[in-house]
C-alpha cells in the first residue's frame, strides 16, 4: 500500500472528524473513530516537523539557446 | 608600404568586417523619431540624443515592443555601413527606458494582449492541489529567490523545487526566461512554475514587460504564478500569469500551506471531535437519567397508586372485619349471658336441691333424735349381748334380755 502524503492524511482526518458532526454519528463507533483521529493528528504534526523541502538548481546554462 | 586600395563593395565589407569584431553587440540608447514601417516588413527610426541621430532598421518580425517617435529606447545591434554608403545601426532588440516610455510602451502592449484575451479571467487556471514539484525561475543570487526559499521552507514541507538560475532584469533577461519556460514544460514534471524577482526600478523591471515572454507565459501547458517587484508593480507577466502574487515571499505564501496553521486546525479539529462526543455523551446520559426519572416517576405513581388502593382495601378490610367482630361480640355476650343465665338458675336449682338434702340431713341428726327425748342403742341386738343406751346427756350399758318381732 504506497504512504499516504500528508495532504491525503489532512483529508482523511478532516472526513474523520467531520463524522462526528454528521447524521452518520454513534456512540458505538464514536470511540474507535476518535481513537483514529488523534493517531492521525499525531501522524501529520510528526510529518510536518519532520518534512524537508528539496531545492536544487538545474544544471544548465540558459544564457544559450 | 602599400596603402590599401579596395574596390567600393571591397571596402563596404572590410569596413562592415571592423565593425563587426569592434561592436560584435552594442547597445545605444537614445530618443525615437521618424518611426516608421515600409512594406509591412521593415523597421526604420532614427535615435536622437540632442543634435546627434543615428539611423536604425530592423525587420519587423524582432521588434517586440510597440514603438513610438518621442520614446527613450536602449537598442542592441550592430553598426553597418550599407551598399548605399549610409552608415546605418541595425538593431535586433530594443527595449524602452526611462519611467515614461516604459510606462507608454507598457500600455500599448498590454492593449494588444489585452484585445487578444491573453489576459483574460476565464485563462486563469487554478493552483494544482497537492503540490509536491515546483519549478522556479529567478536568479539564485537575489534577495527575492532567498525570501522565497526561506518562507517555504518556514511554511510547509516535503517539495521538491528545482531553480532555473536566468537573468531576471537587462535585455537578455527574457529569452533566458522564456528558455527556463520551455525547459519546464518540455523536461520537467513540475506542476506549478513560478517566476520571482525581488523589487527594483521600473528599468529593472521592464524585461517583465515583453512581448515574447508574456506569450510564453500564456503557451505554458503548467500554470505560472509570479511574484515581481512589489505590490505597486504590475508587468505584463503578471497580468498573463495564471495567479499573480505581490511579491516572492507572497508568492511562497500562495503556493504552500501554513504548518503551523494546519497543526492549529488539526489539532482544533481533534478538540472539536472530543467536545463532540463528550456532548453526545452528555445528552446520552440525560436522556438514560430522563428515562430513569420517568421510570421512577411511574413506577411511584403506580406504588402511590397500589398503596392508595391497598389502603383502601385495608380499610374496607378492617371495617368489615370490625362489623364482624361486633356481630361475634355481639352473638357472644347474648351467649355468654343465656349461659350465665342457664348457669344461675341451674346454680339455683342445686343450692335449693342442695338446701333441701342438707334439711333432710339436718333431719336425720342423731342429736336432733336424742333431743326429742328418744335414746340410741348400738351394739349386736341378740339375747345376751351387750349394748350401749345413748340419751340426750348419758351413755347407759344394758344386757338383751329377748328378742321379738315388732308387728
Amino acid at each position: 500500500m504506497p504512504k499516504k502524503t500528508i495532504n491525503q492524511k489532512i483529508a482523511e482526518l478532516d472526513e474523520l472528524t467531520n463524522w462526528f458532526y454528521s447524521e452518520d454519528f454513534s456512540l458505538d463507533q464514536a470511540t474507535e473513530k476518535y481513537k483514529a483521529a488523534v493517531k492521525l493528528a499525531k501522524e501529520i504534526e510528526e510529518d510536518l516537523k519532520s518534512l524537508k523541502n528539496e531545492i536544487a538548481v538545474i544544471d544548465k546554462d540558459f544564457t544559450k539557446e | 608600404m602599400e596603402e590599401p586600395r579596395f574596390s567600393v563593395s571591397e571596402f563596404i565589407d572590410v569596413v562592415n568586417q571592423t565593425l563587426d569584431y569592434a561592436y560584435p553587440s552594442t547597445l545605444v540608447e537614445g530618443e525615437v523619431s521618424e518611426f516608421k514601417i515600409n512594406q509591412g516588413k521593415w523597421v526604420f527610426f532614427n535615435l536622437k540624443e540632442d543634435d546627434n541621430s543615428l539611423s536604425c532598421f530592423m525587420p519587423l518580425f524582432q521588434l517586440k515592443i510597440p514603438l513610438e517617435d518621442g520614446m527613450k529606447v536602449v537598442v542592441r545591434g550592430r553598426p553597418k555601413l550599407t551598399k548605399w554608403g549610409k552608415f546605418s545601426f541595425t538593431a535586433q532588440q530594443i527595449m524602452p527606458v526611462g519611467e515614461g516610455s516604459i510606462k507608454k510602451a507598457y500600455e500599448m502592449l498590454k492593449k494588444k494582449l489585452a484585445a487578444e484575451g491573453l489576459f483574460d479571467a476565464a485563462r486563469k487556471r487554478p493552483l494544482p492541489r497537492d503540490l509536491t514539484k515546483i519549478g522556479v525561475i529567478s536568479s539564485t543570487g537575489a534577495a527575492g529567490y532567498a525570501d522565497f526559499c526561506k518562507i517555504v521552507n518556514a511554511r510547509w514541507g516535503g517539495l521538491k523545487i528545482q531553480t532555473a538560475h536566468t537573468q531576471v532584469q537587462g535585455m537578455d533577461a527574457p529569452a533566458q526566461i522564456i528558455r527556463a519556460l520551455k525547459y519546464f514544460n518540455e523536461k520537467s514534471e513540475v506542476q506549478l512554475i513560478a517566476i520571482i524577482r525581488g523589487g527594483g526600478s521600473a528599468d529593472d523591471l521592464s524585461c517583465f514587460n515583453d512581448e515574447a515572454l508574456a506569450r510564453e507565459i500564456a503557451a505554458s501547458k503548467i500554470p505560472v504564478i509570479t511574484g515581481i517587484g512589489h505590490e505597486v508593480d504590475e508587468s505584463l507577466a503578471d497580468l498573463v500569469a495564471d495567479l499573480r502574487g505581490s511579491t516572492p515571499s507572497n508568492v511562497a505564501e500562495l503556493i504552500t500551506p501554513d504548518k503551523t496553521a494546519i497543526l492549529a486546525t488539526v489539532s482544533q479539529n481533534i478538540k472539536s471531535a472530543r467536545s463532540q462526543f463528550c456532548q453526545a455523551l452528555i445528552i446520552s446520559y440525560d436522556t438514560l437519567n430522563h428515562y430513569r426519572d420517568n421510570l421512577k416517576d411511574g413506577l411511584k405513581a403506580k406504588l402511590s397508586q397500589a398503596d392508595t388502593h391497598l389502603s383502601e382495601q385495608i380499610t374496607r378490610l378492617n371495617g368489615t372485619i370490625l362489623q364482624h367482630l361486633n356481630t361475634l361480640s355481639s352473638h357472644a355476650a347474648d351467649a355468654v349471658s343465656g349461659a350465665r343465665r342457664t348457669l344461675l338458675t341451674k346454680l339455683n336449682a342445686e343450692i335449693e336441691k342442695n338446701e333441701s338434702a342438707i334439711k333432710m340431713v339436718e333431719r336425720l341428726n342423731p342429736e336432733l333424735v336424742l333431743k326429742q327425748g328418744y335414746s340410741i342403742i348400738s351394739g349386736k341386738l341378740a339375747p345376751g349381748e351387750n349394748v350401749e343406751i345413748t340419751t340426750l346427756n348419758q351413755i347407759a350399758s344394758a344386757e338383751i334380755k329377748a328378742i321379738k318381732e315388732r308387728k
